[in-house]
């Protein structure tokens, strides 16, 4: 009965293999000698109005995730499946229509906006192109959309520079939703910005999502932040997806030891609680010569002959809620 | 819009206002600025100040005015294009105060328009309706033979076309001020007739270099790869012919005419922009903002123009202004060497070139009044460009 509904759940976008690697060119011809393996084998779906969070450390691929899912980055393989459409399958007049209802917000609120353009026309601009507003039209629209994120409409003849790094983001937070999407991808929303901006922008972007049923990609490397934002949350690791369950039992009940490593390293604001904190020997290995097996291998406390040779594939675990997670060894962690 | 002052404090302050505020601030910029302007001056009233036909006579108690009558379709059209530029940048100051800054882009685009439209519109009309008078009248002897009363010159009595071998190659006098030439013109004149020639050269010629050279590099900096390869390897080859020996070549092959000599600095001169721009096309394309553009959908057209070009233009514009020095140098050079306009078109490179007398006498005047106004130009537009490049350089500006 449950997996039934399971099936008849509405999936907004759906990540199937998703493989991007960047060829390492040398010489003078510009051979190929090699490929950094960004992403490597990426599935996930996000439902429609849900918060999908993307978590794990720097170089680990979750960017190029994102823009590959809204095809900034062109993909090596696999496919993706956006409100029933193929992206990579869609030729380039149709693609430009798609992303109207695709956008993306950037981490650095400082490279993400034009610097010779007033913030009327950064919020403004797609409005014309996809001739939604002209003219007065289109004044009013950016007015709405400046008040909507926080911002005063008479900031709308200013230049990015004259505005805080809060206050662009807001700007282009209001760039994203000009166009009306259903997805977003937070590639780093917040993690430029002070801490009590922080939890400014995260509840205006959950106030979005209340308001104008959104579906988020939220991709973060705190995990405090996207626990406080996401349904669920998927942890990546060198380019592959260690583990996958709804936020509440990741949090709860970590089952991966990368996982485990990453949540130890949250801190708490108990002063008396003391807690293990694991942490990890090495470095993330370089992605375009990924270890054997399980790519965590070589700095996992748990790892045994196995993990060189072969990786587990990801698998649910336990029978309650969703939770999948790619290790051996998850279980005798457990007990 | 009763509401337009309260609205003038919301306004922000664009890049091209920051960018002027700190080139203003710097006295020999604005120095150099305005002896460019003198000399646009100077070449826009060239026929005002320096005439052998004067401005008013009475001949025969009937008052006429020669100097207009004579006026041909290039004065005419330089008139023009002057009046256009002085009520484009009127337009621009104008812009600043009242209109806002999210539309100033577009409205300036459209004023632009309308102005180059009117301006060549205007001289086809010139060209096509002024018929060529030619009027070999010399007033000056009217005057001696008391024919003609009244008579207003301009401040520098000769035509540079008039001849007088009866005073040719004197020195500096009361009546030549800077000596006169191996054909007896004088050397004042000549010089200031010359710089229609240098100017023109040296706007034209960057004009064709720049939208050359912005458009090539624009194409290889945006799609990078293959496309780059092969563009660049052919921008390496134009770069590796010494242009000045491919000018001269090209120049002995085509008849001597000043479009000529433009358009050849023009299509020779393009790399450095072409490279410049695709430096800035390649650190731009990775840059956040265009990635937003093309997640928004935004044409291909806005990408390159309105988000990369906007950002990237800055050391094509310093160049240019080094690129009119270097366009009017070899000009002059061309010009020395005998591949210039033909005389007896004015031009400072060929009045230099006469400073060895037809007799062997080195005649001090010819090189050194021509020779200082070359100087001066090239100076002026180089320092001019100096003082761009460091209001740009944002390492040199205070963090706003």
């Amino acid at each position: 009965m449950k997996r039934n509904m399971e099936s008849t759940k509405k999936y907004l976008v759906d990540v199937k293999g998703l493989k991007t690697y960047f060829p390492i060119k040398r010489g003078l011809f510009s051979r190929v000698v090699g490929h950094v393996k960004a992403v490597d084998g990426v599935s996930f779906k996000i439902q429609a109005g849900k918060t999908l969070g993307l978590v794990g450390e720097s170089g680990c691929g979750k960017t190029t995730v994102g823009r590959t899912i809204l095809r900034l980055i062109n993909a090596t393989d696999g496919k993706v499946t956006f409100d029933g459409s193929d992206v990579f399958g869609l030729p380039s007049k149709e693609m430009r229509k798609l992303r109207c209802d695709m956008q993306l917000i950037f981490q650095d609120p400082y490279s993400s906006l034009n610097p010779r353009m007033t913030v009327a026309n950064i919020v403004g601009e797609s409005l014309t192109a996809h001739k939604m507003a002209t003219g007065r039209q289109r004044r009013k629209k950016v007015a709405e959309l400046l008040e909507r994120v926080g911002l005063s409409p008479h900031h709308s003849s200013r230049y990015p520079h004259e505005f805080s790094g809060g206050q662009r983001q807001r700007i282009g937070i209001a760039r994203a939703l000009a166009l009306d999407p259903k997805f977003i991808v937070c590639d780093e929303a917040v993690s430029a910005l002070d801490v009590s901006i922080q939890s400014q922008i995260i509840n205006l972007l959950q106030d979005l999502q209340d308001e104008m049923s959104l579906t988020y990609l939220f991709i973060a490397h705190d995990l405090a932040v996207v626990e406080h934002i996401s349904d669920y949350v998927a942890v990546m690791y060198l380019g592959k997806i260690v583990e996958y369950t709804s936020s509440r039992e990741l949090y709860k009940n970590p089952l991966h030891p990368y996982t485990r490593a990453l949540m130890s390293a949250i801190p708490m604001p108990d002063p008396h609680r003391r807690q293990q904190r694991i942490v990890l020997g090495g470095e993330v290995p370089s992605p375009s010569n990924p270890p054997s097996g399980c790519p965590f291998h070589p700095r996992c406390p748990m790892a045994e002959q196995r993990c060189s040779v072969e990786m587990q594939e990801l698998k649910q675990q336990g029978d309650g809620v969703e939770h999948i997670v790619a290790c051996w060894k998850c279980k005798e962690w457990n007990t | 819009m009763s509401k337009t002052i309260k609205q003038h404090t919301d306004w922000g302050v664009s890049y091209g206002e920051m960018v002027s505020r700190e080139f203003f601030k710097n006295r020999l910029n604005v120095v150099s600025l305005v002896f460019i302007i003198f000399l646009f001056a100077i070449a826009v009233f060239a026929p005002f100040i320096a005439n052998d036909k004067p401005l008013v006579i009475r001949i025969d108690g009937e008052l006429t005015f020669p100097l207009l009558r004579n006026l041909n379709a290039v004065d005419y059209s330089v008139f023009l294009a002057a009046i256009v530029g002085l009520f484009q940048i009127w337009l621009i100051r104008r812009n600043k105060k009242r209109v806002n800054p999210t539309r100033r882009g577009e409205v300036l685009s459209r004023q632009i328009m309308i102005n180059a439209f009117v301006l060549v519109a205007g001289i086809v009309f010139i060209f096509v309706s002024l018929d060529k008078r030619l009027d070999a009248t010399n007033y000056k002897r009217m005057v001696e033979s008391k024919k003609a009363t009244g008579a207003v010159f301009p401040l520098v009595p000769f035509g540079f076309e008039r001849t007088d071998l009866a005073v040719r190659e004197q020195g500096p006098s009361a009546e030549h001020w800077l000596g006169t030439d191996d054909v007896g013109a004088d050397v004042l004149c000549r010089l200031i007739h010359g710089s229609r020639i240098s100017l023109s050269v040296g706007f034209v010629a960057v004009g064709i270099s720049s939208v050359i050279g912005v458009f090539i590099g624009a194409i290889l900096g945006y799609f990078g790869g293959k496309v780059d390869f092969i563009g660049m390897r052919f921008v390496e080859i134009m770069m590796a012919i010494p242009t000045f020996f491919l000018i001269i070549t090209i120049v002995a092959f085509f008849p001597r005419s000043l479009l000529n000599i433009m358009i050849i600095i023009g299509v020779t001169k393009w790399t450095g922009d072409a490279r410049f721009i695709r430096a800035e096309f390649f650190r731009l394309r990775g840059q956040d903002f265009v990635q937003a553009a093309r997640a928004l959908g935004l044409p291909l057209r806005s990408l390159l123009f309105r988000h990369m070009l906007p950002n990237g233009i800055a050391p094509v514009l310093v160049n240019a202004t080094f690129g009119i020095a270097g366009a009017i140098f070899i000009e002059a050079a061309l010009s020395f060497l005998g591949f210039g306009v033909a005389p007896p078109t004015p031009s400072w490179g060929q009045m230099l070139s006469l400073g060895v007398g037809t007799t062997g006498r080195f005649l001090w005047w010819l090189s050194l009044f021509p020779g200082l106004a070359i100087f001066l130009t090239v100076t002026a537009y180089n320092l001019v460009g100096e003082g761009l490049r460091d209001a740009i350089d944002p390492r040199l500006r205070k963090a706003a």
